[in-house]
């Protein structure tokens, strides 16, 4: 079996998407010895040659002005490169852009589709299974997916991102009239980029260190902003804290925020509602720290801590800064 | 404006879930399934947009088995104008593609100038749907939305929080929407409007009408297999310590030694 698999790749100037080098782990073993990867990006001469580095036998970009790149116009643009490339399979990261254009590219491109997948197998040519979890990371369902073609958006986090092998693969340039046909007039206006400073956005983070109303007030969340810079993690809050004002709403993990899945959670001072869990369980490991034994937060807790969050917060930041060799900053 | 929300009803929040007999799908016996989740958030934007704009129409549809009813007439009592039900067949409801199919299929005969759902569903989590609805239909479409707004004659001004940092778009009409958070949280439904949508009409579309309008494409291609609970977890392991130094100690050598969450 010589599965061509492609890649949807997500770069912005040289850099590729951390979601997209998942992708091309995933390509690799899904085209095995005999198939072949290839990958196609909305972008510039420098964006194909950090994709090359990863390895692609072929690669297909266009250059599309950041403030039309749309959904629609990505789906035909990755059709096209599909069609040429003769892929079965189309890979794509889980972004939220890559989710949106999950369900566009696949009806383009007469293909059965799933998101949020954490395995995918082929099991003969024309059929696939893939695992994913569902219902906020309480139950997983596989699904049969049948037909010559699919499309599959893959969890954030859930595949290591492949290391860079080097090469130096024909580069195909995809005429941007293929847009013309395109109706509608959406224009992005403006990009407020997230408010990080320095560390990951909530929803690329591998660790999350997130707040509660136990952290008692506005000025300690300091606390929590210093244990997730020495992680190099990003900060993530109860809807208490932000319904309170202390923190941004965009930082809101749960049923009304953002679902977060990071190798590591730590939740302080937080009780564990269901409308926080749904948007956190799926982390791989969670930690507790909480005054109440019997918080809820401990039911889905890997490691506990009960103890006051204004004590232990501060010393594991030194903690961590110590073994991490950081100096106090 | 003709707005047109897309719904899929879901278990309500609490439901325990338990895998079926065969193991193949979640056990519906016994579940109420709501409208709930993104779906209600999208309901409120259209409240919310008809409230703006003047001679607007929310028109609620939903594809799946005879449960949809309850959910749309839950978007009735909360102020939808109208509601259509898409029958599906036994087997394949749940392909997010095939759902795709029936709801832009059945839009051949309902007009709309916005299409509203949930940037996923509370159930399968796919984000699948609103996309390749617009697709079928050649109209854009956005995922992971908020705030919605009116923005000149005949477009509509909204963001979108990505991974970079909150997109503000604007676009013309017809487009399609996924449904993050509308201005407000959704309302609930006053009791009298309740009783009321006890009686509102339901328009049908049976699955035969669809089978026969998608020809070829109306066989599912993503066919639940298997639906099954993670093993619970077995509790928090609870770190044991006199002072707080001796608890980050603890903590941070079994995060690196046991979980290996970092070096
Ligand atoms: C429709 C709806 C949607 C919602 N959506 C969300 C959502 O998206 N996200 C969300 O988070 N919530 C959401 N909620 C709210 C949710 O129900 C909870 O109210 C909220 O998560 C509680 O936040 P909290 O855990 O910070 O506060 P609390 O529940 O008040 O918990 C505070 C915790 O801190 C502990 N504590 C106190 N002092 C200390 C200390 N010194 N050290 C350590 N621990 C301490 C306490 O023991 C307690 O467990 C939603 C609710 C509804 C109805
Ligand atoms: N069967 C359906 N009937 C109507 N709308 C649906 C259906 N399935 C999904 N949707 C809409 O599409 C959104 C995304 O669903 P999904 O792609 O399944 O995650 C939902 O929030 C609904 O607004």
């Amino acid at each position: 079996m010589t599965p061509t698999v492609l890649v949807i790749a997500e770069t912005s100037g040289a850099a590729v998407a951390g979601p997209t080098q998942e992708a091309f782990g995933v390509a690799r073993s899904l085209a095995g010895a005999d198939g072949s990867v290839v990958a196609v990006t909305i972008g510039g001469p420098s964006a194909a040659r950090s994709l090359a580095l990863l390895g692609p036998k072929e690669i297909w970009v266009a250059d599309v002005p950041p403030e039309s790149i749309t959904s629609g116009a990505v789906a035909i643009l990755a059709a096209q490169a599909a069609e040429e490339s003769r892929a079965e399979i189309a890979l794509v990261g889980g972004t939220s852009f890559g989710r949106d254009l999950t369900g566009r590219l696949a009806v383009r491109w007469g293909a059965a589709a799933a998101t949020g997948v954490t395995e995918v197998a082929i099991v003969r040519p024309g059929a696939l299974r893939v695992r994913r979890p569902v219902f906020g990371g309480r139950a997983t369902e596989t699904r049969a997916l049948t037909g010559p073609r699919a499309v599959i958006a893959l969890r954030p986090h859930a595949f290591p991102e492949a290391p860079a092998t080097g090469g130096a693969p024909p580069i195909h340039v995809l005429d941007p009239s293929l847009l013309s046909a395109s109706k509608g007039g959406a224009r992005r206006r403006s990009l407020a980029p997230a408010e990080t400073g320095s560390g990951p956005s909530l929803a690329d983070a591998a660790i999350v260190v997130a707040g509660g109303r136990g952290m008692r007030a506005a000025e300690n969340f300091r606390l929590i902003e210093e244990l997730a810079r020495s992680l190099g993690a990003a900060v993530g809050a109860s809807r208490a804290v932000t319904d309170a004002g202390w923190r941004p709403s965009s930082l809101q993990v749960g049923q009304t925020g953002r679902t977060v899945s990071p190798q590591l959670y730590i939740a302080v001072g937080i009780s564990g509602a269901i409308q926080h869990l749904v948007g956190m369980v799926s982390s791989r490991t969670i930690v507790a720290i909480n005054t109440d034994p019997g918080a809820p937060i401990f039911k889905v807790a890997d490691y506990g801590i009960v103890g006051d969050a204004l004590a232990i917060v501060p010393a594991l930041t030194r903690e961590i800064r110590r073994v991490r060799g950081l100096s106090e900053t | 404006m003709e707005i047109v929300v897309l719904i899929k009803p879901v278990p309500e929040s609490e439901t325990r879930l338990r895998a079926s007999p065969d193991g193949r799908r979640l056990d519906s016996e016994g579940v109420r399934f709501v409208l709930a989740g993104y779906d209600e958030s999208a309901v409120e934007q259209a409240l919310l947009l008809k409230e703006n704009v003047p001679g607007s129409k929310v028109h609620a549809i939903s594809f799946g088995p005879a449960r949809c009813g309850e959910a749309l007439r839950a978007a009735i009592a909360l102020g939808a104008d109208a509601a259509t039900w898409i029958e599906a067949p036994p087997e394949g409801s749940d392909d997010p593609i095939l759902a795709a199919r029936a709801l832009a299929s059945a839009l051949s005969s309902i007009p709309y100038d916005l299409l509203l759902g949930g940037k996923h569903a509370g159930d399968d989590e796919e984000g699948i749907v609103v996309g390749a609805v617009a697709e079928l239909l050649g109209i854009p479409s956005f995922g992971s939305v908020t705030d919605v707004r009116p923005a000149g004659p005949s477009g509509l001004a909204f963001q979108r929080p990505t991974e970079a940092g909150i997109e503000s778009w604007e676009t013309s009409l017809p487009c399609a929407i996924g449904l993050q958070q509308a201005w407000n949280d959704p309302r609930t439904a006053k009791l009298p409007n309740i009783l009321r949508s006890r009686k509102a009409p339901i328009a049908k579309v049976d699955w035969p009408t669809v089978a026969k309008a998608l020809g070829s494409e109306s066989s599912p291609r993503s066919l639940s297999e298997e639906f099954r609970l993670p093993a619970p977890r077995s509790g928090a392991k609870m770190i044991e310590f006199q002072t707080p130094e001796e608890a980050a100690e603890k903590l941070v050598r079994l995060l690196r030694e046991e979980a290996k969450v970092f070096p």
